[in-house]
């Protein structure tokens, strides 16, 4: 069916007036659900969780030998989480279809409040996951800070041994677990509907669910620190994982917690860009950030329930006493090196995929130019997906696979270098004899394009397995990886934040503390992870708290880089706080000239973003062509009718 | 699917839209949802032959230790039951038998409910503690898989029963097989996939009761 271009007069009545229902989670004043009863559903599920666990299992002797009781510590953590959703009100609906009831009726709560309650609004939830992934990025970040502090002297130690693989291990999880959200979640949800002209998401309880669930699982994986934290790493091989205490349940739990809100996010997404395209959006004029997090959405739903499982099976390793990581016991621990990579290496992907999105998108209109080979860069991120699920035993090259498997899996890892390059030759070929406009934005994407050249290109080597027998473990991998996730979807997420939060909030963030907070995020990533190649070409091992004496000057200035690294992010915290709240300038309703559909609805977006679902005319890339058609018919609203040209 | 809500006006064509898009979502979430838990599943398979082929310390299976029978036939043939009657039900269903559909729905839903209490059950009388081997640990693990695959299919149906009993009136008395009411043919989409579902999990039953009994 099509909506046609001539609007039929409207047939239903006014706003309604109705005395319905109103969810629990939308009434006004006390007597609703929120952050505050979320918190108080947390503690009370906790300590339930917790007693209940010694009531049950205090005297078993394995317990009693331990001095540890793991199961009441899992349990509290268990009730914690279903009080925190219960609290916030996502069960509520949930339980009410028990009796066949229709949802109760959402109304848009208005003002501050609505950021701590069970929103179902898809540009609330995206805000709300703003707010969420930085508080992530933040605490991991001071966690980084740490690690740095401790390497500065190999003999002057600031945290014993055991202390520091549990910062380092607290870390990674945390930014790994950021990471797998921070371009679904805030800008997925806040932009995918807007791009694909729709008025919401297709389920928009579970985008709700899923924000919170990712919230909970912060809770969880920062439960591991005063319950003792973890030592194995973010990869929580086995059997250190076996051996290691309760704050192992926090690591367990919060990656099947996280795991939750990951399926939630990526299964509503999917849903909604293969159904809510407007009228008019064909596949072949999907924006390029849809199609990227339309992969995504594949691999965060398909590869994220092995992640669930390896994480349950700890668990009840842990708890139920069997074996499935015991070798002593029949079982085996390259078993969960197994899962944990086969979901691990597509999570590379999801972590890499959705950055290639947004630069994709802010290329084009900063060069105005179209996008260079828009349908390769689409079949490049649906290849790398495919592909992404046959290569994970690289992972495993020196963990004593079948030696015979590593040629195999050698050659799958080459081969996804192939879409990987198509899509980063659509962002160069783009660049290709374009008169560049130097904005915040479009110098993160150019950043990204620098970074990930070098962090790919040290990828390709690791693939081989004779480099990668003599530099696993080491700094130089540690490198290789964060050139690739933060060099690239990091600068790539605060690209995106500088293009399209004044379309989220009505702000511009201002132009001269960005800048600052571009070069100085550049130049110090840079400083900071390049001597860590040469580092790790030298010998330094990942997850030691000392090294050899002579490496402690390249460390040193590795240290003081990342000080200033994090002293940028500073400057962002300040950016934002300065311009939106102390300095706050009204953002024009197209700042960037950009011929998204996103940027063709009125600013402030209204709740329902488009007044006609629009009926979609042509692609979002054709600048600077002449007589190129508007992007969308948006109706009689009086909204933006055509798109700028040039 | 009257869009009335929150100061914007639907004309007929979008709220056709909109319901088609509605529809579709249903449709394909359901499919995917099989998707996502056919990876778990998988995930438990493969650990199982991983474990199995791998045979540490000769300790896969010692003396060939298998979960008492009865439980698993009791569990695998409810499964299985229940799954044939939501497709049978189904079947009558779309030639208007709402009736049959019921009876059919909520034999399922008690069949459903009867295989978890008989896997919980049975996860309290094995013969051999959860670490004896790697096929006590894997068993240990589908009986927590199918705990919450069959509390999932289980509300799925009741919830779909519960909603087709309301639905009646909220159409206005029409049968939800024929009406053309948005919340009919809705519903008739979550029936659809619900069933698809219900097909998968006597499947996925069968599957592991071939791997954890009889092979
Ligand atoms: C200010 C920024 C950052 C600095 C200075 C930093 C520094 C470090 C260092 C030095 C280590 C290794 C410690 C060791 O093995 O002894 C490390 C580990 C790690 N980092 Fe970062 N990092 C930063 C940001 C990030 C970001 C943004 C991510 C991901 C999104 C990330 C993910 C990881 C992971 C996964 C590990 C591995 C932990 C493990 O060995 O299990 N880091 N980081």
């Amino acid at each position: 069916m099509t909506i046609s271009a001539e609007r039929p007069v409207a047939t239903s009545g006014g706003a309604t007036t109705t005395t319905e229902r109103v969810s629990w989670t939308q009434r006004p004043g006390i007597w609703s659900q929120h952050l505050g009863t979320a918190i108080v559903g947390a503690i009370v599920g906790y300590l339930l969780g917790h007693w209940l666990g010694n009531a049950i299992a205090s005297s078993y002797p394995y317990v009693q030998n331990s001095g540890q009781n793991v199961i009441a510590v899992t349990l509290g953590e268990i009730f914690g989480v279903a009080g925190w959703l219960l609290g916030i009100g996502a069960l509520n609906y949930p339980l009410a279809k028990l009796t066949g009831r229709q949802p109760a009726k959402e109304v848009d709560v208005q003002g501050w409040s609505k950021y701590f309650r069970y929103s179902t609004n898809h540009k609330t939830v995206g805000l709300q996951y703003v707010v969420g992934v930085l508080l992530f990025l933040f605490t991991g970040g001071l966690l980084a800070m740490a690690i740095r502090t401790e390497l500065l002297n190999p003999t002057t130690h600031y945290f014993s041994a055991d202390t520091y693989i549990k910062i380092v291990s607290e870390h990674g999880t945390v930014m790994m677990m950021m990471a797998t959200s921070i371009v679904v979640g805030p800008l997925g949800n806040y932009l995918v509907p807007l791009m694909i002209g729709s008025r919401r998401m297709a389920f928009p309880r579970i985008e709700a669910f899923s924000f919170w669930v990712f919230t909970a699982g912060y809770m969880v994986i920062f439960s591991a620190l005063p319950l003792g934290g973890f030592p194995t790493g973010w990869t929580g091989y086995a059997p250190l994982q076996t051996q290691a205490g309760p704050g192992m349940i926090g690591y367990l739990f919060g990656f099947a917690v996280i795991g939750m809100g990951m399926m939630a996010a990526g299964f509503n997404m999917a849903v909604t860009i293969i159904n809510y395209r407007a009228p008019g959006m064909t596949w072949s004029r999907v924006p390029i950030l849809v199609w990227s997090l339309l992969a995504t959405s594949a691999l965060l739903t398909l590869a994220t329930p092995t992640l669930f499982a390896a994480g349950v099976f700890g668990l009840l390793d842990k708890t139920a006493q069997t074996a499935f990581y015991v070798n002593e016991h029949g079982g085996s621990a390259y078993l969960w090196q197994n899962l944990f990579w086969f979901f691990g290496h597509p999570e590379v992907y999801i972590m890499a995929l959705p950055g290639f999105g947004i630069v994709g998108e802010i290329l084009p209109v900063f060069t105005r130019k179209p996008l260079f080979a828009y349908k390769v860069g689409a079949a490049g991120m649906i290849g790398v997906a495919l592909l992404s699920f046959f290569v994970w035993q690289h992972h495993l090259y020196q963990s004593g696979i079948n030696p015979d498997m590593r040629p195999l899996f050698m050659l799958t890892t080459e081969l996804i270098s192939i879409p990987t390059g198509f899509i980063y030759l659509v962002g160069m070929g783009t660049l290709y004899k374009a008169k560049i406009r130097f904005e915040i934005p479009m110098l993160f994407a150019l950043a990204l394009y620098f970074n990930f050249l070098i962090g790919g290109v040290t990828g390709v080597f690791l693939s081989d397995v004779p480099v990668n027998v003599t530099v696993h473990g080491g700094f130089f991998v540690l490198s290789h990886f964060h050139y690739t996730i933060m060099g690239g979807l990091l600068f790539a997420f605060m690209g995106g934040l500088y293009y399209w939060l004044p379309k989220m909030t009505g702000r511009m963030l201002n132009k001269k503390i960005g800048l600052w907070h571009f070069w100085t995020m550049f130049v110090f990533f840079n400083l900071t992870f390049f001597p860590m190649f040469i580092i790790g070409l030298l010998g330094q091992p990942r997850r030691v708290f000392t090294y050899a004496k002579n490496l402690q000057g390249l460390n040193d200035f590795s240290s003081v880089s990342a000080f200033l690294l994090g002293f940028s992010f500073l400057i962002f915290a300040f950016n934002m706080v300065y311009s939106l709240w102390i300095n706050p300038q009204k953002a024009p309703a197209n700042p960037w000239d950009s011929r998204g559909l996103e940027w063709q609805t009125a600013n402030p977006v209204p709740s329902y973003n488009f007044e006609r679902i629009p009926v979609v005319l042509s692609d979002p890339y054709r600048y600077s062509e002449p007589g190129a058609p508007a992007v969308a018919d948006l109706g009689d609203a009086g909204l933006v009718h055509a798109a700028p040209q040039d | 699917m009257a869009k009335v809500e929150q100061g914007y006006i639907s004309t007929p064509e979008e709220e056709e839209f909109e319901l088609r898009a509605h529809i579709g979502s249903v449709w394909s979430g359901g499919r995917l949802f099989i998707g996502m838990y056919t990876f778990l599943l998988a995930s438990l398979a493969y650990t199982y032959f991983y474990l199995r082929s791998s045979n540490s310390g000769n300790l896969w299976r010692p003396n060939h230790m298998t979960a008492p029978m009865s439980f698993g036939w009791g569990i695998v043939l409810a499964t299985a039951l229940a799954a044939v009657l939501a497709v049978y039900g189904q079947w009558r269903f779309r030639r208007g038998g709402v009736a049959d559909w019921q009876v059919a729905g909520w034999t399922a839903l008690a069949l459903l409910l009867g295989a978890l209490m008989l896997q919980i059950w049975e996860l309290t009388k094995l013969p051999f503690y959860p670490g004896a081997s790697g096929y006590a640990s894997s068993f240990i693990g589908w009986g927590v898989f199918n705990i919450a695959t069959l509390i999932v299919s289980a509300y799925w149906v009741e919830t779909t029963l519960a909603r087709g009993m309301r639905l009646r009136t909220e159409i206005g008395g029409d049968r939800p097989t024929l009406s053309t009411h948005p919340s009919a043919q809705s519903f008739r989409a979550n029936v659809a996939s619900m069933t698809y579902f219900m097909g998968f999990v006597g499947v996925g039953a069968a599957f592991f009761f071939a791997l954890f009994y009889l092979i």
